[in-house]
């Protein structure tokens, strides 16, 4: 042959490349779960800011009161600097919230005047006056002109001193005016609207918008928020983190040749606004620490809490449970059905075509997309084999094992029956002719031979059962209900759980540690209930060996 | 196998204190025990392969309302596929052609490497290390397809697009490798055990001879143990093929067949994706459910004729003497 | 004596009637899934022994499920086909259609993407295959990819029927099955073209249609020309002042447009 030299590079090379394939597949599975673990972990240990150990008080009564009350005027005392800032900023360039209080004081000073029962030609006059202050008041908060402004504040002025408007409501009108006229004088009126858009925008960033929550939560004495999840601001220092940068620059997509790709440009936020505010966006980005106060947190509750607003706050206990309770009562089906029937199929039936016919039957199913088991589910199970049984007809933990069952028993009697299948016949034929029964025989040794190759069943089917999301779409999965109380209940489960995070709603985006915090807690619940079945797997193994 | 063994059941051991002949009465209740034992053995089995195989009836009635309907023709020759449109057309070629491409692909990235850590795991390292890499490959098999899915979409698209320059990231290349990856643990458990258990005979046998390792595996261990490599490659072709959520978030979808056929950057749609992704909009007594069914005999037909093929192979390797 | 047996015999019966839970089951369309979510929680703080179960499986599932009475409200993106509306009288349901609110579908493009605005014919072309390269509508030099989303959802159907004119899309067309999907595949792709609900547009810049800007305002007062109704399903009227009556009405209350709103949606009413 050839020469020993080459066979021995040869030899060693392809033991390098076998060794390089497993490697290979390890970083694969490195790849995969490495930044899943990494972000799902994140959400059971983070950096949690007042604003959660408040969610957490209100939502699921945690924490020490006392400390939380303290805690609460601390960052309140700084964060009061920033409404300020922001109010004194408004008065300026808010136009339609002025032009609105301004109708305000002339309604309440009406009233005013019909509850005093003031004589009727006095009433009219009065109503005549402010009705032209208001009027003023408005033109000088629409104008662009600092002049103009002067002017009609000055004419609005000049009635500061009539007698029968001392002491009323109508004096909130000059104070009003004195404001306006303060900070019309510190910016840019041709800029009104844009500035009014601007920090509206810092507004939604800093305390909520419609549909986001903010970096500090809403402002004290606000009515609350339609949904939970925007009564409080950021509950992690991460997502404070993420927010700060937002309030603290503007992206900006900048064409710098024509018909090329624009470029991303970052410049402050604070640019887009006159000297007047600038300083906020340094004082919050100085204090933000200490307005939120961040503090390491183990939220191992995760585990156990129901979720608030889809998974926005809160944990995935119920998941859990139901992810458990489907998996434990299908495997009750999948366990014993699977290895009666690969026994059955081994043991008793003979070699002939209805065998056969059978394993391809039973092998085809590998074809059979997921989701048109869960589509047979119901109607098998729930429609056509509950009312049969006295059921009642809806999806529910029992209907949906069951499909799971139906789709993972195929496997379980394909892997048990190779495994009982290749018990070596000696085995056998020397427990027969001591005189065991075929069944005895069976229990105590064809089964405990067998038993490695049933287990890699058992953890094969395991997976996918606890896995599978389609096929429990129809049959007992739902997004939003109680925790079961007993197998006739629908639930919810991590795999339907994260499937709908990721389909549903935008709010997947916002919170990416419970949506990975599901699927690893998914994996990681899959790894423990086979980590049972592996270590047995080695020891049985290790007896059949004899070491 | 074994069915000659039926004759031994009743006889008792040489220490027994039973006497050694039953008395006929005896002999019945043995009898009658063993036959209500099988029966109720039987009714198990039979309830339990009748509940699998009934889903086999399931797709197929469901889908003879289409097929009987429309034109079979169209179904398998047409490229386009409306299903929404006035009249709707059902063309599902390049679907099907899409289900295979994705699924060879996957076999190509997979084979080999399935191949090579089988190998690994039985002929190279030691028992214990063995101990510690299969679980390795068994947590491949315990990730959910979600998780695999979202790997797909918001890792490996954009990485694929920036490192080759494609045009987009969900492709038929990202689906095969999700594909392959999610293969890989069926492959290498079934050719491993395969592959282990051939017996130490075979191997001492060839170095014996003087032949190395790669010769011993490459000549000796691989050729005798091809029908059980055969159908773990099957196998996890039945996997691929079968496989949805993966392949539905990260083929692309689009209906089309590759053009020029190489072509692994160009988006593809596969039967599992389009019958996942259109079932659960359909309207329930429409063409368009019924096409999809029609979809799922198609794809039971597939794994069908590659049962057909293991079966074959497998036969043959017996005849041959491949297996004891 | 027998005053207070009575009286908390009384008390007791009327505990047990208001302990006994009621269930409300709502399914269908995974688009308007968010909505059911926010006003099922809502109600489930109203109404502490109400027991609500949403399932997000589709609209076709849903209109399924209320024609076979498996649930009491059925949430849809599109309305129901003619045969889904014959299924049901067959099986003596009657199904009533809400409107709850609207959602607008949104052209996105990434945001790199220099092209400012596009015409609905363009845009056609351009699911069509006709156009297939940014420059020929005034952008880069940048291969178009498209994506749609799938051929039976309501944002398709929306699409199908207001820009694509119920042309054929080019077979090179892709598909995504969510909303979510579609904006990330958007964000990551720089040549790629997609379409999604108003709530979907971080990350992605929203192309104006014909000059029109997608925003609240258009949808709602009808100059954007791609926006769609989302519909709850009852079985018939249901009963005045009943848990199911006063979900499916909940969109006309202050609350239930703000959590409309909250949703990213846009609501009918305007308080």
């Amino acid at each position: 042959m050839r020469n020993l030299h080459v066979r021995g590079q040869l030899d060693r090379v392809f033991t390098a490349t076998t060794a390089l394939s497993i490697v290979l597949l390890t970083l694969v599975l490195v790849a995969i779960l490495g930044p899943m673990v990494y972000r799902g972990s994140s959400a059971v240990f983070f950096q949690g800011t007042v604003e959660f150990r408040k969610m957490q008080k209100n939502l699921f009564g945690r924490g020490n009161e006392q400390a939380l009350n303290a805690e609460v005027a601390e960052t309140d005392q700084l964060r009061r600097q920033v409404y300020q800032m922001i109010d004194g900023f408004k008065k300026g360039v808010d136009v339609e919230a002025l032009s609105e209080q301004v109708r305000e004081i002339y309604r309440q000073f009406g009233q005013e005047l019909r509850d005093k029962n003031v004589p009727t030609g006095q009433y009219t006059k009065l109503r005549e006056l402010t009705r032209r202050i208001r009027d003023k008041l408005e033109t000088a908060f629409h104008s662009q002109d600092i002049n103009e402004i002067k002017r009609a504040v000055a004419e609005v002025l000049k009635e500061a001193d009539n007698p029968h408007l001392k002491g009323t409501s109508a004096e909130k009108f000059f104070a009003l005016a004195r404001q306006f006229l303060q900070a019309a004088g510190q910016i840019d009126l041709s800029k009104h609207q844009e500035y009014a858009a601007a920090v509206q925008e810092v507004e939604g960033i800093l305390f909520h918008s419609d549909s986001l929550p903010g970096l500090l939560g809403p402002r004290p004495g606000e009515p609350p928020a339609p949904l939970t999840m925007l009564r409080y601001g950021a509950t992690r220092w991460d997502q404070a983190q993420v927010l700060l940068d937002r309030f603290l620059w503007v992206d900006q997509w900048v064409q710098e040749k024509p018909g090329e790709p624009l470029v991303l440009k970052r410049r402050p936020r604070a640019e887009l606004f006159p000297e007047s505010l600038r300083p906020l966006f340094a004082y919050v980005e100085q204090n933000a620490d200490k307005m939120l106060h961040p503090r390491r947190t183990i939220y191992w509750q995760f585990l156990i809490d129901d979720n608030i607003n889809s998974h926005y706050f809160g944990g995935i206990g119920p998941e859990i449970l139901g992810t458990m309770l489907i998996t434990v009562v299908g495997m009750l089906f999948v366990i014993p059905l699977g290895i009666i029937s690969a026994a059955y199929l081994v043991e008793c039936a003979s070699d002939g075509w209805t065998m056969r016919i059978i394993r391809m039957g039973i092998n085809t199913l590998a074809g059979v997309p997921s989701i048109v088991f869960g589509l047979f589910g119901l109607a098998f199970f729930v429609l056509f084999l509950f009312p049969a049984l006295g059921f009642e007809p809806k999806p529910c933990i029992l209907a949906a094992s069951m499909t799971l069952a139906v789709l993972t028993l195929p496997v379980m009697i394909r892997a048990s029956e190779e495994a009982i299948r290749s018990v070596p016949a000696s085995y056998k034929e020397g427990s027969l002719a001591l005189g065991a029964s075929r069944f005895h025989t069976f229990v105590a040794v064809t089964f405990p031979a067998a038993l490695p190759g049933i287990l890699t069943g058992v953890i094969l089917s395991l997976s996918r059962i606890a896995g599978e999301t389609a096929p429990i779409l129809f049959t007992g999965a739902v997004s939003l209900g109680a925790v079961p109380h007993s197998v006739f209940d629908p639930t919810r489960t991590l795999s339907y759980g994260s499937y709908d995070m990721a389909v549903g709603d935008r709010l997947a985006m916002m919170v990416p540690h419970n949506q990975y915090g599901m699927v690893v807690t998914l994996v990681l619940l899959i790894l423990i209930l086979n980590g049972a079945a592996i270590v047995l797997r080695t020891r049985v193994f290790k007896k059949l060996r004899g070491h | 196998m074994n069915d000659s063994n039926a004759a031994f059941t009743l006889a008792p051991a040489a220490d027994s204190p039973r006497p050694l002949a039953l008395t006929p009465g005896q002999d019945l209740r043995g009898y009658l025990s063993a036959l209500l034992g099988r029966a109720v053995l039987f009714f198990i089995t039979f309830s339990s392969v009748l509940a699998v195989l009934l889903i086999l009836v399931f797709v197929v009635i469901r889908s003879v309302g289409f097929l009987s309907g429309s034109s079979i023709v169209e179904f398998l020759a047409s490229q386009n596929w409306r299903p929404t449109a006035e009249p709707p057309v059902f063309g599902a070629l390049a679907i099907i052609v899409g289900s295979l491409y994705v699924s060879f692909a996957a076999l190509v990235f997979a084979v080999p490497l399935g191949i090579l850590a089988a190998v690994f795991l039985s002929d190279i390292v030691s028992w214990k290390v063995r101990n510690v890499v299969k679980p390795i490959v068994e947590i491949l098999a315990a990730i959910p397809s979600v998780a695999y899915g979202f790997f797909a979409v918001l890792v490996l698209a954009p990485w694929l697009q920036k490192q080759f320059g494609f045009s987009t990231g969900t492709n038929a290349l990202n689906a095969s490798l999700i594909l392959a990856i999610m293969a890989l643990p069926t492959i290498i458990s079934v050719a491993e055990d395969s592959i282990s258990a051939l017996g130490r005979e075979l191997r001492e046998a060839s170095y014996s001879c003087g032949a190395t390792r790669l010769e011993t595996i490459v000549r000796v261990v691989i050729p005798a143990a091809h029908s059980g490599i055969i159908a773990a490659v099957v196998l996890g072709m039945m996997r691929a093929i079968g496989e949805t959520m993966v392949v539905w978030m990260a083929s692309g979808n689009a209906p089309q067949i590759p053009h020029p056929w190489w072509d692994l950057a160009q988006s593809v749609r596969t039967l599992t994706a389009t019958i996942a992704g259109e079932m659960g909009e359909a309207p329930e007594t429409s063409l368009h459910r019924g096409a999809l069914f029609a979809m799922g005999v198609l794809l039971l037909l597939m794994t069908l004729g590659m049962n057909l093929v293991s079966e074959y192979f497998l036969a043959r390797a017996k005849k041959a003497g491949g297996r004891t | 004596m027998r005053k207070a047996i009575v009286s908390a015999v009384a008390v007791a019966l009327a505990m047990s009637t208001a302990v006994r839970a009621e269930t409300l089951r709502i399914e269908g369309s995974t688009t308007v899934g968010p909505i059911a979510d926010a006003f099922a929680e809502y109600f489930k703080g109203v109404y502490p022994n109400l027991e609500i179960t949403v399932n997000k499986n589709g609209s076709g599932n849903g209109a399924t499920a209320l024609i076979e009475g498996r649930c009491d409200i059925a949430a849809m993106s599109r309305f129901m086909e003619p045969q889904e509306f014959s299924k049901a009288v067959a099986n003596k349901v009657y199904p009533v259609a809400w409107t709850i609110a609207m959602d607008g579908v949104c052209v996105v493009v990434h945001p790199s993407n220099p092209v400012k605005t596009l015409t609905s014919a363009q845009v056609r072309e351009i699911y069509m295959g006709k156009i297939t390269n940014w420059s020929q509508v005034g952008g880069s030099q940048t291969p178009i990819v498209v994506i749609s989303r799938d051929s039976s959802s309501g944002t398709y159907e929306t699409f199908e029927t207001l820009i694509m004119k119920k042309q054929p899309m080019a077979q090179g067309v892709e598909y995504v099955n969510a909303n979510p999907q579609a904006q990330a595949r958007v964000r990551t792709t720089p040549g790629a073209i997609g379409y999604v609900g108003l709530g979907f547009l971080e990350g992605v810049k929203a192309v104006p249609i014909d000059g029109i800007a997608p925003t609240r305002q258009t949808v709602a007062n009808g100059t954007y020309p791609l926006s769609r109704p989302l519909f709850l399903f009852t079985n018939g009227f249901p009963k005045l002042g009943s848990i199911p009556f006063k979900f499916v009405t909940f969109y006309l209350t202050e609350k239930g447009q703000d959590l409309i709103e909250a949703k990213d949606f846009v609501p009918m009413t305007n308080y």
